[in-house]
């Protein structure tokens, strides 16, 4: 038998309704993406913060640069979503909110209870 | 109302459209199946599998204004004045509605969906009590419409490598089953990078079922079985 | 090539660093949220603690393990030609533990 022709497959993911939880999840993959490349960032100004008291004083006035500030209010985003999601899955290993309704109940509350803890971290900021 | 179904003739497309429909249901027709055969009937072009047309051969699984179920037990009145129906999404399309499930029917067998037992065959049935019979409740009632596996992001990257959440579900059917000898083998064969561990809890699984299963929990267990036996 | 951390222990030191990381970033966000280190002087000699030193020392650890395992994941799911992999697998690797060595080499001489 030939080898059928590569045939078309639906996979738009415009047209596709994905539920909370796969919002959740993605969120999950992109914020520990995004803090996973902030990592040398962090190592960065923790060794330079201990190197001298010069290290030490650029490291403060980098963290009171406008655009740092941006950026780590994103950080913190992407640090809230990520250990509450995290905290979900292994609650959720352990059979705490692994049917459907507290599933999607606690998807919303992470979401939400992500952008409430940058927007306060902003509001700290500034 | 107006359905929009996607058309797709790999002898004469090279890619799939949407063609629109303008139907009004009748009293008689309670059912998202019932218009769309009204619909084939007129042009019977449109391309479709169905059978037992009440849920229970799960052959008409399709993505029904963007979500996977049944057409014959979507009642009609929960679609509004547009439905918009495509095929499975990631699964090969065939023509019209009809996908190819041949990679998820591999996935399936590839699990040893059938209780294995090596030692001899008794003289009547293999017994089972009551209390063991009862675990397997919400894992047998599976119909293979693949509502699950097509809705799940990591089917959709490693359809060839992982097992997706319809053959999860059966995987644990007979993890979970008193009369089968076989767990060793079963937990070793997942076990690995992709079969088993692409699975990220998203859930789409369980959101879609049509028969109110939860494959995301099904594999969740398994994952603590392998975790129970190495601890 | 069969990597060692496949399945379930991948899955497992995704968790245990999980759980590892969660409370050292509590503990962490406590600490400056009360005792914010004001000038150069206290915020070494609070690095330079043994404890401290240990605790942060097996939090990049933990960290490391954990993005490893994450980043594998993403990338076995859409990183597909296995040229591309073969080049960012072991880079992703290299610079995760570059990193490690690092922190190391900035943590351990602290008096």
């Amino acid at each position: 038998m030939a080898a059928p022709p590569s045939r078309v497959v639906f996979l738009n993911l415009a047209q596709i309704r994905l539920p909370v939880g796969a919002l959740t999840s993605i969120l999950h993959r992109v914020s520990g993406v995004l803090l996973a490349l902030a990592i040398p960032l962090v190592a960065w100004a923790f060794a330079r913060s201990l190197a001298n008291p010069e290290g030490f004083a650029d490291i403060a006035a980098w963290l009171a640069n406008p655009g740092v500030k941006v950026a780590a209010v994103l950080w913190i985003w992407a640090l809230s979503h990520h250990l509450l999601a995290g905290v979900r899955h292994m609650l959720s290993d352990v059979d705490v909110g692994s049917r459907l309704w507290y599933a999607r109940k606690s998807a919303y509350t992470v979401n939400i209870a992500a952008v409430l803890i940058a927007i306060a971290a902003a509001g700290a900021f500034w | 109302m107006k359905i929009s179904i996607f058309r797709y003739d790999p002898e004469r497309d090279s890619e799939g459209r949407m063609q629109d429909y303008e139907i009004e249901p009748e009293p008689h027709e309670a059912m998202l199946l019932d218009l769309i055969l009204r619909l084939k009937g007129e042009d019977d072009t449109l391309t479709l599998r169905r059978s037992c047309r009440e849920g229970v051969c799960g052959s008409d699984a399709i993505n029904i204004n963007g979500r996977n179920g049944l057409a014959c037990i979507t009642p009609i009145r929960a679609l509004g004045e547009r439905a918009v129906l495509r095929p499975l999404p990631g699964f090969p399309v065939i023509r019209d509605l009809v996908v190819d499930m041949t990679q998820f029917f591999k996935q399936y067998v590839s699990i040893k969906p059938y209780v294995v037992d090596p030692g001899p065959m008794p003289d009547k049935e293999r017994r089972q009590s009551p209390q063991a019979r009862e675990r397997l409740d919400g894992l047998y009632e599976c119909i293979l419409c693949a509502c699950c596996t097509s809705m799940c992001p990591s089917y959709w990257w490693n359809p060839d490598k992982f097992v997706g959440p319809a053959g999860l579900l059966q995987a644990y059917r007979f993890l979970a089953d008193s009369r089968d000898r076989d767990t060793k083998a079963r937990l070793d064969d997942l076990d690995d990078v992709y079969r088993l561990f692409r699975c990220r809890t998203i859930m789409n699984c369980t959101e879609v079922c049509p028969k109110a299963l939860a494959p995301s929990r099904a594999i969740e267990r398994i994952r603590l079985m392998l975790a129970e036996r190495a601890l | 090539m069969r990597s060692v951390l496949t399945g379930l222990r991948a899955w497992l030191v995704q968790r245990v660093t999980a759980l590892y990381l969660l409370a050292f970033i509590i503990y962490f966000i406590a600490h400056f949220l009360f005792a914010s280190p004001s000038d150069y002087d206290t915020w070494r000699s609070y690095a330079a603690q043994g404890d401290v030193k240990l605790l942060v020392l097996a939090g990049f650890v933990a960290l490391l393990l954990h993005a490893w395992v994450g980043l594998r994941d993403v990338m076995l799911d859409y990183v597909k030609p296995i040229s591309a992999r073969a080049v960012a697998l072991p880079l992703v690797a290299g610079a995760l533990i570059a990193i490690g060595l690092w922190m190391l080499v900035t943590i351990a001489p602290l008096r």
